[in-house]
């Protein structure tokens, strides 16, 4: 879109005479992909580097913005008349103009299955602006490690090939956990970029054959462990196991990126919860929030489902809730509250 | 008049159990061609708005002006009907398409979303044809039922009904303000408030269609604001008449608030059928009635996605005809000259005799509506979810 176009369509003008909709109601009639606003894209090319696995690169329309290194998006796509939302982590260079993004199959994960065994070149996507505090705003460290276990492989992709991409790429350690190597996503890029770059050393293991992550194991592949700055990101399990081994080995910080559900267990409740716009009482006993309500046939807006997006939330007039990411239970009164990873703990009066 | 007697409390309970039944089937089972079609719908609906107006803008020519008014009708009666008010009643949320949400959707109408959720999806769609509940029995300013106490100015309502079909939209607008309980039991500071939320809205509608359209069209503007005029006229005038053949036509059945207590899930199912009359039609006409042609469908499930009352209703009239009960139906002559016939005896003072006495009051003691919309939590659950945000 040029310029000029853009800003008289974001023009009061252009609200004014396309009152109650909004100019993207008919830029659609267009190409749904043209928006005043809201980031979006087609896919533009599909790998599939493992069975398993997906990788696509989205052309995304003028509304993208420049991410750091290692956010993530919310994407979403329509799928059997369904807008389904998930967060995915950016992999591609923060300045690439295209957006890329791997997606591992997932037990009965509608998203990922499809995406796996159905995304084609051209297919409409919704994105959001990203999003994540990964990588903050550091200056790149004298000496790094970029540590990661199965599809947490994404995020520390895109620290790696931003400082490639800057030409500031320090002395880093690329060390990755795969199961097997058949699960193994990027070999070829990082094998090539480990010869290419002396300062980048590659380490790869494989769970399967190589055991899990290891204090031994740390200590004898990564020189001058003590003086590496860590990015991490994985499976929960692994990070806790990760983070406590580096711990003790250095002082330097350690950044995590969790974007695995982190709900400690299944969703139990207690209490009667309160629908009170919709008049509606269910019990709060099985499920989070958001499945208590959707359970009660009500059709509350959701995006992620684990406590990413914000896109669920909504306002608790008063109750006892807890948190499924923590467990920790609190009274709250006109307190706004992200529903899919909040349960009943007592009764609950939500305002839907 | 209300509860049919021939039925007993087990034959209700059934009744409502295999309309919950129908219901649970047509809900499991949307999903890609439901979104086809309310896309294809949205995306006339935008392109025969763009094309109408941009003939306006050449409305010096009869035949631009003509064209380009029947196009902005079509659009803007697409949009109020089959749009508008089904997304309002949360027909399309489970497609998860903000564009579609319940709580954000606003439509092409003076009449505020908010308030329209509240007086429609609530009021009407809870309390349907409760002679003293139901606001849009008459819309407090007509006598549709015996049990509304007559007065000489009724006399006049064949004559204000035509006014009122023709700016529809502003009736609808001030509906919600429910001015007759205005320093009664409602406050004149709530009214205000909802007053204002009207004003913004009636404000941005007027700029649009009868001050920026016509400006930008230059020496164009009174072709265009004249054929937005028009537009504005034919869209109220049309939803008018499908809406007043919906409750209003000679067998729709209106109830006392007696008749209605503690009503259980059936009897409410009951009593939206007795209340509501539908359409003969083919499919166009039924998309530009917004299904409202299926009224008793609709009225049924009011958030069931509208394409699938055409679907369901050869299945409601079976069931209705298996229990006995009249599923009110008939050419749109039919039903239009029974609406006329109402509005015309209820002019005058004559009243049937009817058992029981009479209710003494009209605004007061509404049933507490918690208890009875947590009866009948799906049903309108999600009709009044959208009333609520």
């Amino acid at each position: 879109m040029k310029p000029i176009v853009r800003k008289v369509l974001q023009s009061s003008l252009a609200r004014s005479l396309t009152t109650p909709l909004s100019v993207d109601h008919y830029l659609g009639l267009i190409d749904s992909k043209l928006s005043i606003n809201e980031p979006r894209g087609r896919i533009a090319d599909v790998q599939r580097q493992t069975p398993d696995s997906v990788t696509l690169t989205i052309a995304p329309n003028d509304n993208w913005i420049t991410p750091r290194p290692g956010q993530h998006i919310l994407f979403g796509i329509d799928l059997d008349g369904v807008r389904h939302r998930r967060c995915f982590s950016i992999a591609s260079a923060a300045r690439d103009d295209r957006v890329e993004i791997t997606v591992k199959r997932n037990g009965d994960g509608v998203v990922s299955n499809f995406l796996v065994d159905h995304a084609k070149a051209g297919q409409l996507v919704y994105l959001s602006h990203p999003e994540g505090d990964f990588y903050p705003n550091v200056e790149p460290p004298a000496k790094a490690l970029l540590l990661s276990a199965g599809s947490g492989i994404t995020p520390v992709m895109s620290i790696l090939r931003s400082w490639i991409d800057d030409d500031r790429l320090p002395d880093v350690v690329f060390m990755h956990y795969a199961s097997t190597d058949e699960d193994m996503i990027y070999t070829d890029e990082l094998e090539a970029l480990a010869k290419e770059h002396d300062a980048l050393t590659l380490i790869i293991r494989y769970t399967q054959e190589h055991g899990r992550i290891d204090g031994d194991t740390l200590d004898r592949e990564v020189p001058e462990l003590g003086e590496r700055m860590t990015w991490l990101c994985g499976p929960s399990g692994f990070m806790d196991a990760a983070e406590s081994l580096l711990d003790a080995r250095t002082t330097k910080p350690i950044f995590r990126e969790q974007f695995e559900s982190s709900r400690r267990e299944a969703a139990q409740g207690e209490g009667e919860v309160h629908f009170i716009k919709s008049d509606v009482a269910a019990s709060g006993d099985e499920g989070s929030l958001l499945e208590v309500a959707e359970n009660a046939g009500l059709n509350p807006p959701y995006g992620c489902r684990m406590g990413i997006c914000h896109s669920c939330k909504c306002r608790v007039s008063e109750g006892t809730v807890r948190d499924l990411r923590s467990n920790e239970v609190r009274e709250i009164r006109d307190t706004d509250i992200q529903i899919c990873i909040h349960a009943a703990a007592g009764d609950v009066a939500l305002e839907i | 008049m209300g509860r049919p007697t021939h039925l007993s409390d087990a034959d209700v309970e059934q009744f409502g159990a295999e309309l919950d039944a129908l219901r649970d089937e047509v809900m499991k089972s949307l999903g890609k061609d439901d979104a086809r079609y309310i896309y294809r719908v949205l995306n006339t609906q935008r392109f025969s708005e763009v094309a109408g107006r941009a003939l306006l803008f050449a409305g010096i020519l009869p035949p631009a002006w003509l064209a380009g008014t029947a196009l902005l009708s079509l659009s803007k009666i697409l949009e109020n009907m089959e749009i508008g008010h089904n997304a309002m009643h949360g027909q399309w949320d489970w497609m998860q398409d903000p564009a579609l949400d319940s709580a954000t959707y606003d439509w092409d109408n003076t009449c505020p979303g908010r308030e329209w959720k509240h007086s429609h999806n609530y009021m009407h769609h809870t309390y349907t044809n409760i002679v003293g509940m139901d606001r849009d029995v008459g819309y407090s300013i007509l006598r549709m039922s015996e049990d509304q106490k007559w007065n000489p100015a009724f006399l006049f309502q064949p004559f204000y009904v035509l006014a009122l079909a023709a700016f529809f939209q502003w009736g609808v607008a001030l509906h919600d303000l429910e001015w007759e309980r205005v320093g009664k039991d409602k406050s004149y500071a709530e009214a205000l408030s909802q007053g204002r939320d009207i004003w913004r809205k009636v404000r941005r509608q007027v700029l649009k269609d009868y001050v920026l359209f016509p400006v930008l069209a230059g020496p164009m503007a009174p072709f265009v604001f004249s054929g937005n005029l028009v537009a504005n006229f034919n869209r109220n005038v049309w939803s008018f008449l499908i809406i007043f053949c919906g409750h209003f036509t000679e067998e729709a059945e209106m109830f006392r608030i007696e008749e209605t207590e503690n009503e259980t899930q059936g009897e409410w199912y009951l009593r939206q059928l007795l209340a509501s009359s539908n359409v003969n039609g083919s499919v166009p006409f039924h998309v530009l009635t917004g299904h409202l042609g299926y009224q008793i469908e609709h009225h049924l499930f009011p958030d069931m996605p509208s394409n699938r009352y055409r679907e369901i209703g050869p299945k409601i009239q079976a069931i209705a005809e298996r229990y006995n009960l009249n599923y009110n139906t008939g050419p749109f002559s039919k039903q239009l000259g029974g609406v006329a016939k109402r509005i015309l005896r209820m002019a005058l003072p004559h009243r049937r005799k009817r058992k029981g006495p009479m209710p003494s009051s009209i605004h007061h003691e509404r049933p507490a509506a918690k208890t009875q919309a947590q009866r009948r939590t799906r049903t309108n659950g999600s009709a009044a979810t959208a009333a609520a945000h």
